[in-house]
């Protein structure tokens, strides 16, 4: 008989990001100001060590923390860098031209961190206020009594290549709580599940983007940290969505990134090229000059804002921060709202448990304070941007500062906002019958290894490890479908969007069949998103595995 | 049976590393760190003989204050409590002086047995264990796969090169170093976790003169000798032009 570990507590967080944290906090705290028997409270997390899967830009509006914690400076918060200029520029493919506004990406008081450190330090607040912080252990299935969440199950370890439990198996423990609070981030694949099977879909569906970073180190003195400069324009073309960013950090070092809307048409468009020709920009490569790259790393963002949000409170659950949806994409921000929603998801389970009731219209007290707080405040004025980005960037950008005018109103309450895959053109339609090499990605360009990597370098740079005995945990429902339809119709857009090098179609004289080298996966859910088929599902890898992100 | 058992922090294998502004060193200011792999090995061989024997496993590690994250991991998967020599001196200590600061903490316990690693992933001296039996004038053997506990004596398998094994009995208290791969580790499991926060770790300073034995002059990066040569010509041409280099140049053939 096997023998699966239970553990009960009051609240399980899963995630620990800046959401599922700050609930966490919220709880610790007020169940031991009110004293008595404390609220239990755990969290998991699937990356080995707190933060390890954590990668931002990232530039931390503090009005979350001071929400959480008001004396964070006392409590040593690694935030320190104030923001001291802030610029956005448009780039075309030789020269740049700076914005004489900043509008929404206005970044005055707000300080540029590194968000990887500071949810370690976050994990070390929590630990303090007595939560549990589980490292290494990934939620898989959500325990369900009736339509009520009663917990989670967490995936086994010890199975090896074919499924066979190897002398350590260890069987997933499932935890169960009076309130599930999901925090698994952009696509998370609780929230993911959960949202089907209660059917909480929000009347538009979520949309993405994908964020590529590296952090670089320049020869002391070239840089003066606490820069911000974001881009428009290229190398993305006006059909896809996106931008770049530039932080400055303490010690020479700096983060460079590139955002790309998972809502392109060209099925061989590869962001992580986008991202090397980014850097190829005149404006950055010179930035970079005489530096060298640290960290690499890839993380999607959900960036259908407040139409997107699906219901976020079920019988005994409530979900939170990227999982839900709440980031606003204008300002490419979500770490103060994950922060929020965590904080109003604590305080919403800490209240429907001391009433010993965890129904679904107890739990819509988060909805209220939602709607009541700063957070509808922040998303619902730009409700439509997205959308309108959708058009092209220019409509994008006329659209954001008349939305900012008019405080977001619209001739049509909603502007229809596609499922992002959906977008995607088939090879004939978006190249005509011109024979296109469908290997080669339309935005390739040969890397230097100095500015510019290939994929599987960079993947060396993101510090990324799984156990190779497992199976593999990117399930592609019908590989056969690889070789034919996918291949005929969109030429394996995997091979271009995955930014780790997972996929590959390999020819061994049985015609081409798909390869997933799934060890490389940066657990960035990208596949999951945009492969127009949606036959991949990301599930958790064993726990522990995945990137090693420091300093992200 | 009481068991000590030797872990250090070492940075993650395989990550992108970089040496630091003295070439001393690794700049391992950002790094990530996992725990010496040999060492879990004798971690799960010690949590395996107290199952078997009874008793107590005891961890003991040197090094600065962030080697508590190795710690609680053994204490996670088992242990039942932890001495730490903390200093920051000890980051990249030579083998004698964390044999040394290891020393006089772990003599007051008088161990049935000690584990070690066989060697640490970043400096891999292979020293550390053997200079440790020293100063507690117990004797030892290296390169360990197999223990067989009996009583006041242990058997051990050790290995030799070109697939040769050796088997070697000797009077406890021992040290062994252990090998990579000689059992199956576990997983920490959430009891384990949560447990491991109520167990004992014990703070304890160096010995005041303690001080390396070695000092490290230099580091540096391997450089890149590997040369790439195309051979022409049609292929029975081309092969052989690569036989005669593999004969000539390379002889390898
Ligand atoms: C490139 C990029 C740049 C950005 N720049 C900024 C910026 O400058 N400013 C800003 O405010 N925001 C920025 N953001 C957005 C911001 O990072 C996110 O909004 C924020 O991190 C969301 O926090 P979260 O806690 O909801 O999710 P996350 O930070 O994603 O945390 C979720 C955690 O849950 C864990 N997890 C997931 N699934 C499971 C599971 N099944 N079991 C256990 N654990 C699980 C994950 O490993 C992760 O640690 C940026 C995002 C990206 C990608
Ligand atoms: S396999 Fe999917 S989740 Fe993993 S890195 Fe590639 S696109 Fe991202």
């Amino acid at each position: 008989m096997m023998h699966r570990e239970v553990l009960e507590v009051d609240v399980l967080v899963v995630g620990a990001g800046p959401a599922g944290l700050s609930a966490a906090i919220r709880v610790a705290e007020s169940s031991r100001r009110a004293g008595g028997e404390p609220l239990a409270v755990a969290v998991i997390e699937k990356s080995r060590q707190s933060g390890s899967h954590i990668l931002s830009g990232a530039v931390l509006d503090i009005s979350g923390l001071d929400e959480l914690l008001p004396d964070w400076k006392a409590r040593g918060a690694p935030v320190d860098t104030l923001v001291s200029s802030d610029k956005i520029y448009y780039l075309t493919s030789r020269s740049k031209l700076r914005f004489p506004f900043n509008g929404p990406l206005n970044n005055h008081g707000n300080y540029v961190i590194s968000l990887s450190r500071f949810v370690r330090w976050l994990t070390g607040q929590a630990e303090a206020e007595g939560v549990d912080v589980f490292t290494g252990f990934g939620g898989s299935e959500i325990l369900y009594d009736g339509e009520r969440v009663v917990g989670v199950r967490t995936g086994d370890r010890g199975v090896d290549k074919q499924g066979v439990e190897k002398s350590n198996f260890e069987p997933g423990v499932d935890i169960r709580a009076a309130v599930t609070i999901f925090a698994d981030g952009v696509r998370g694949n609780l929230t993911k599940t959960l949202v089907k099977d209660l059917v909480l879909e929000g009347p538009q569906p979520q949309t993405y983007a994908l964020g590529i970073k590296e952090l670089w180190e320049l020869p002391p003195g070239k840089v003066i940290p606490g820069h911000v400069i974001h881009t428009l324009g290229y190398p993305l073309r006006n059909e896809e969505f996106g931008g770049g960013f530039v932080y400055t950090l303490p010690e020479g070092r700096i983060s460079v990134g590139l955002v790309v809307g998972l809502d392109y048409r060209d099925p061989r468009f590869d962001p992580h090229m986008a991202f090397q020709r980014f850097k190829q920009h005149p404006a950055i490569a010179s930035l970079l000059a005489g530096g060298r790259m640290l960290r690499y790393g890839a993380k999607a963002l959900p960036e259908g804002g407040w139409y997107a949000l699906p219901r976020c409170h079920v019988a005994g659950g409530l979900i939170v921060g990227d999982a839900a949806g709440f980031l606003n994409s204008m300002r490419l921000k979500g770490i103060h709202l994950a922060m929020k929603s965590g904080i109003c998801a604590g305080d919403t389970a800490v209240e429907a448990i001391r009433s010993s009731d965890v129904s679904a219209s107890k739990l819509a007290a988060f909805q209220k304070r939602i709607i009541a707080g700063s957070v509808r405040r922040e998303l619902y004025p730009v409700r439509n941007v997205h959308q309108a980005f959708g058009r092209g960037l220019l409509a994008g950008l006329a659209f954001s500062a008349w939305s900012m005018v008019t405080g977001g109103w619209c001739f049509k309450r909603m502007l229809p906002n596609e499922v992002g895959h959906a977008r995607m053109a088939s090879i004939s339609r978006y190249y005509g019958t011109e024979p296109q090499d469908i290997r080669v990605s339309s935005n390739a360009v040969t890397v230097d290894r100095t500015l510019t990597f290939d994929k599987l370098t960079n993947v060396h740079y993101s510090g990324t490890r799984h156990d190779e005995d497992q199976p593999v945990h990117l399930l592609v429902k019908d590989t056969d479908l690889c070789r034919s339809r996918c291949r005929e119709l969109y030429g394996n857009p995997c091979i271009h969007f995955c930014p780790a090098h997972v996929y590959e179609m390999v020819d061994d004289g049985h015609g081409p069949r798909l390869q997933i080298n799934a060890s490389n996966c940066v657990h960035c859910k990208t596949c999951d998103i945009v492969d127009p088929f949606q036959v991949i599902d990301w599930v958790p890898p064993e726990g522990g595995g995945g990137p090693e992100y420091e300093g992200m | 049976m009481k068991i000590a058992v030797c872990v250090k922090q070492v940075v993650t294998r395989d990550w992108p590393l970089r040496i630091n502004d003295s070439h001393t060193w690794v700049d391992d200011r950002d790094a990530s760190f996992e725990m010496n792999e040999p060492d879990a090995y004798a971690l799960e061989e010690a949590l395996r003989l107290k199952e078997q024997h009874g008793g107590e496993v005891v961890v003991c590690s040197a090094g600065p204050p962030r080697v508590n994250q190795v710690i609680r991991e053994a204490l996670a998967r088992g242990a039942d409590r932890a001495i730490h020599v903390e200093a920051e001196s000890l980051a990249s200590a030579d083998g004698a002086m964390v044999a040394e600061a290891l020393a006089a903490p772990m003599e007051e316990e008088q161990f049935d047995l000690v584990l070690t690693g066989l060697q640490s992933d970043d400096q891999g001296f292979a020293q550390t264990g053997v200079v440790l039996a020293e100063f507690l004038s117990i004797p030892h053997a290296t390169i360990i796969m197999e223990v067989q506990v009996g009583a006041g004596r242990v058997r051990v398998k050790r290995e030799l090169e070109g697939g040769w094994f050796q088997w070697v009995s000797m009077s406890t208290p021992a040290l062994l170093t252990i090998q990579s791969g000689i059992n199956q580790l576990r997983y920490a499991t959430l009891k384990g976790i949560m447990a491991a926060k109520k167990k004992e770790v014990r703070l304890v300073e160096p010995p005041a003169e303690l001080a390396r034995r070695q000092e490290i002059l230099m580091l540096s990066v391997p450089e890149r000798t590997k040369e790439i040569r195309l051979f022409d010509g049609a292929p029975a041409e081309a092969a052989g032009k690569l036989v005669q280099a593999l004969k000539d140049d390379a002889r390898v053939i």
